[in-house]
């Protein structure tokens, strides 16, 4: 170890810095995690570099955790199938992409849907990008730094950054979009003039409670985070106003058919190689999947493995990109009242759950097992000494006969996108043996998020939102974090279709936020699986690979998952 | 004529007002709540009623029947709680987008079914004859989306001949705009064709062995003259009717050849606001079909008394 240079690098850093670079020196954390927790810290890959050369390792410079958006496309991250574009790209031509449909106006703060999240991030661009995995990258913050306890964040914005229509992208910017949050998406984390501009590329933002992961919320992590200028008004259609600092400008949309985007010039990170991209909409993978055969489009943002396996069969024409991530599906059951009032309703649920069935004829592999709690095993901190759940067909029986449940008829909400329904056919016979007679509801994304959740009403309970249907099956996209998951599905209720009020697992989450470093964080995690198990307010058989699909002439595409894709470095090989 | 003419207008329009009135029925029993659909799940239910107070969807429903005829008369369906925009304006270019496959599909059916139609009554019980109406039986029998499943994936994906996706890029010259509709088209040609060969054939061998058919022959005419001026004239009459519903069916409800090849027409349109309870667009897609219906029925009626004189003046036979 290199103390001189250790010592100097530590003389530097802040208190927060400082306890992360002690818990990487003194083995507490391995390098990857040490690069990743270091890019939502704020740190910079030079920065981390040293203390890793200080520390004694040979190859740091190797593992940088940092993708960039502009200049030139990396790889790594997801796993790949197919044959990667290879040569040199060629500048121009218009890429085409089979994206499923919006199922509403796409207002960047109050979209909840993946086809908005590719349509609006297009244009669009966040203070902090997606890097490898879970780490961030510089966006449109090119760095960001932590007060001692994480209560307070400071971003420093790209300089020369311009709107579409020509005009400075400045901090006043990004504190107004951080107000229109404060009543939003990011209520739970900031309120109304928590944010100021300390000059006009400088923005500090005080937070209602000490969170170490809060640059994840102004990341494409919380889709809804996207900054916009000053003169947006909440409510706002990206058609309605169309604006933007990233390297494509919105020159058509059309709800029904698709969007249209044409290269932006001036973009900070480079004159894209394309000249322009078109979106196309479907709400049938099957039609998507047509369309890349057939040369219809160059590629899709999301497809299903089921009824996809041409594309797989295809390796020398198509490059599929699987991101093993925590996009999971929650079978929520109301926990406050009605048939699963008492938890081992749920636990025979869960018991009656074939989960390697499901991920071996669903999925055709292409998961991980859920332990009914949305901690995916690609965390760092996920606690994989917790027994996992395995089906137990007379126990489960034996439960819903000590509930009085025998027989139990029910209806099973469904969404109707990718292979839930599929899913859900197969959980609908699973239960059958269990004794259950579970009659599915398969609905479009347009109307079945009233059925899991609707109304949140602070009156009358602390968390949960009121009305929606008692059980069902839905969907979340892939996070770097849980803190969505936990936060909004489990905790504080905007999402709490299960009603699940838990102070112990509310102590937990809280201290998992607070946590600035790996083992404080793991400790509340640990707490956090054990109860969400236990208490099964949702049933996760399971946590899907994201797959995207694209033409080996194609390079550069980057995707994170969560329907965002990236093609300001993309082109077509020449 | 006049009489006649007056007579289907008015007829029409009590279709119209019947249809209209039942959409409105359907539509206030379905459940749901428009505010709730615009603003999401998770808005505060105060918002919610406010923004239903401005749609006017909490008016007592004979007001809100009343309304509905106005908006009938003027077009004017409001907003789609999906896209946020103009009923009429969404409405538009999907009518648009369904007229011109339409077109290119009866374009090429109608032509192609009489002549078969015609082909077959003149060699009525020949091989001829049964080999049409056996082809005429079986494509007619095959679905729609199944032909165009098939015509994707054959013709689209493994060969390359045409378009996957059947919408043309903005600003398609007329060859290419033909280049992408044709294998849609012809998807609904081979549903349609057996249809109109069958019903052109059966009015032409009942004219055939009319009286008036003989006298004409008998008179010297040439068979030309005796086929277009007194056999087609007499024996269409079905055809068109059969034509004129399909119209009003291609229009709307060629669901599954526009999911198939994306093709955005009133269908999908119709198929979309189903699925998000999206009563604005329902009501206005819906209206626009059975106004295409009731004005190809109307079309179809003035061509069939243009064509025979007995029925224009009212009379019998």
């Amino acid at each position: 170890m290199n103390f001189r240079l250790f010592d100097g690098l530590r003389r530097d850093a802040s208190a927060v810095e400082v306890d992360h670079i002690e818990a990487f020196a003194q083995g507490r954390i391995g390098r990857r995690d040490f690069l990743t927790r270091g890019t939502v810290l704020g740190l910079s890959v030079p920065f981390m570099s040293a203390v890793i050369a200080a520390c004694g390792s040979s190859d740091s410079g190797s593992t940088s955790p940092v993708t960039t958006i502009g200049g030139p496309a990396t790889t790594g991250g997801p796993a790949t199938t197919g044959a990667p574009a290879a040569g040199t790209v060629k500048p121009g031509g218009v890429l085409k992409v089979a994206n499923q449909k919006p199922s509403g106006p796409v207002d960047p703060v109050a979209m909840d849907n993946l086809g908005a999240y590719t349509v609006a991030s297009i244009p669009l661009e966040y203070l902090c990008g997606p890097g490898d995995g879970a780490a961030l990258a510089p966006m449109l913050a090119e760095s960001w730094k932590p007060n001692t306890d994480g209560s307070v964040w400071t971003f420093s914005l790209r300089k020369g950054v311009k709107w579409h229509d020509g005009t400075p992208f400045t901090s006043a910017d990004v504190v107004a979009t951080l107000d229109r949050l404060a009543d939003a998406g990011l209520k739970a984390s900031i309120a109304k003039g928590a944010s100021k501009a300390v000059d006009a590329t400088t923005v500090e933002v005080t937070l209602l409670a000490a969170d170490g992961n809060f640059p994840y919320q102004v990341s494409n992590w919380n889709p809804q985070s996207l900054i916009t200028p000053v003169a947006f008004v909440a409510g706002t259609t990206i058609d309605a106003m169309p604006t933007g600092t990233g390297p494509f400008k919105l020159t058509k949309y059309d709800a029904a058919t698709g969007a249209t985007f044409a290269r932006n010039d001036d973009w900070w990170g480079g004159k894209p190689n394309l000249d322009g991209v078109e979106l196309i909409f479907s709400d049938s993978p099957e039609t998507q999947i047509q369309g890349l055969l057939g040369d219809a489009v160059h590629a899709m943002v999301q497809f299903p493995v089921i009824g996809g396996e041409a594309v797989f069969a295809q390796a020398d024409k198509y490059v599929v990109e699987g991101i093993r991530g925590a996009s999971h599906r929650q079978i929520w059951m109301n926990s406050r009242e009605g048939n699963f009032a008492d938890k081992r309703t749920r636990q025979a649920i869960a018991l009656g759950l074939d989960r390697e069935a499901i991920i071996k004829n669903v999925l055709r592999g292409k998961g991980d097992l859920g332990n009914d709690h949305p901690i995916a095993p690609v965390y760092d901190f996920w606690d994989k000494s917790q027994p996992q759940r395995t089906r137990d067909v007379e126990k489960a029986k034996q439960l819903l006969k000590d509930t009085g449940k025998e027989g139990l008829a029910l209806t099973m909400n469904v969404v109707d996108l990718q292979e839930i329904s599929k899913t859900a056919e197969l959980i609908k016979s699973q239960l059958a043996e269990i004794g259950m007679n579970v009659t599915l509801n398969v609905e479009s994304t347009d109307t079945v998020y009233s059925k899991w959740c609707a109304v949140y009403d602070s009156k009358t309970e602390p968390a949960g939102c009121d009305g929606g249907e008692e059980f069902g099956i839905v969907d979340y996209g892939n996070r770097a974090t849980p803190d969505v998951y936990l936060t909004k599905a489990y905790a504080t209720g905007e999402w709490n279709s299960a009603h699940f009020i838990n102070a112990d697992f509310n102590t937990a989450v809280d201290a998992y936020k607070a946590g600035l470093d790996t083992s404080s964080r793991a400790t509340a995690i640990k707490k956090i699986q054990e109860i969400a198990t236990e208490e099964v307010p949702y049933a996760i058989p399971y946590f899907v690979n994201s797959l995207t699909a694209y033409s080996n002439k194609v390079t550069g595409i980057k995707q994170t998952g969560l329907g965002h894709y990236y093609l300001g470095t993309a082109g077509f090989v020449a | 004529m006049r009489r006649f003419l007056l007579g289907r207008l008015a007829s029409s329009l009590v279709t119209l007002l019947l249809v209209a009135t039942f959409v409105f029925v359907i539509v206030n029993v379905l459940p749901g709540n428009p505010g709730r659909q615009l603003l999401g799940p998770l808005a505060p239910e105060s918002e919610v009623v406010k923004l239903n107070d401005k749609l006017g969807v909490n008016r007592p429903l004979v007001e809100q029947y009343g309304s509905s005829m106005k908006d009938l008369v003027t077009f004017d369906f409001g907003t789609s709680f999906r896209s946020g925009k103009s009923v009429v304006a969404t409405v538009r270019p999907a009518l648009f987008r369904s007229v011109k496959l339409a077109s290119l599909a009866l374009i090429i059916t109608i032509p192609l079914g009489i002549w078969a139609g015609v082909f077959a009554a003149r060699r009525q019980d020949k091989f001829a004859d049964r080999a049409v109406v056996m082809a005429g039986l079986t494509t007619s029998s095959i679905p729609d989306f199944v032909t165009a499943v098939v015509l994707s994936s054959l013709f689209c994906v493994t060969w390359k001949f045409g378009h996957v996706f059947a919408t043309p890029p903005d600003g398609s010259s007329i060859s290419k705009q033909f280049s992408y509709l044709i294998f849609p088209a012809l998807a609904m040609v081979v549903l349609y064709f057996g249809y109109i060969a069958r019903m052109t054939r059966a009015g032409v061998i009942n004219a055939l062995q009319s009286d008036y058919v003989r006298t004409a022959t008998m008179k010297g005419l040439s068979d030309r003259r005796v086929m277009v001026n007194h056999v087609l004239r007499n024996a269409l009459a079905p055809t068109i009717t059969v034509i004129s519903t399909q119209i009003g069916y291609l229009l709307g409800a060629i669901i599954g050849v526009e999911r198939v090849f994306n093709y955005q027409g009133i269908g999908l349109t119709i198929t979309d606001a189903v699925k998000a309870k999206d009563i604005p667009m329902l009501q206005g897609t819906v209206v626009l079909v059975a106004l295409v219906y009731v004005a190809a029925a109307l079309l179809a009626d003035l061509l069939i008394a243009y064509l025979n004189p007995r029925v224009r003046l009212g009379g019998g036979g």
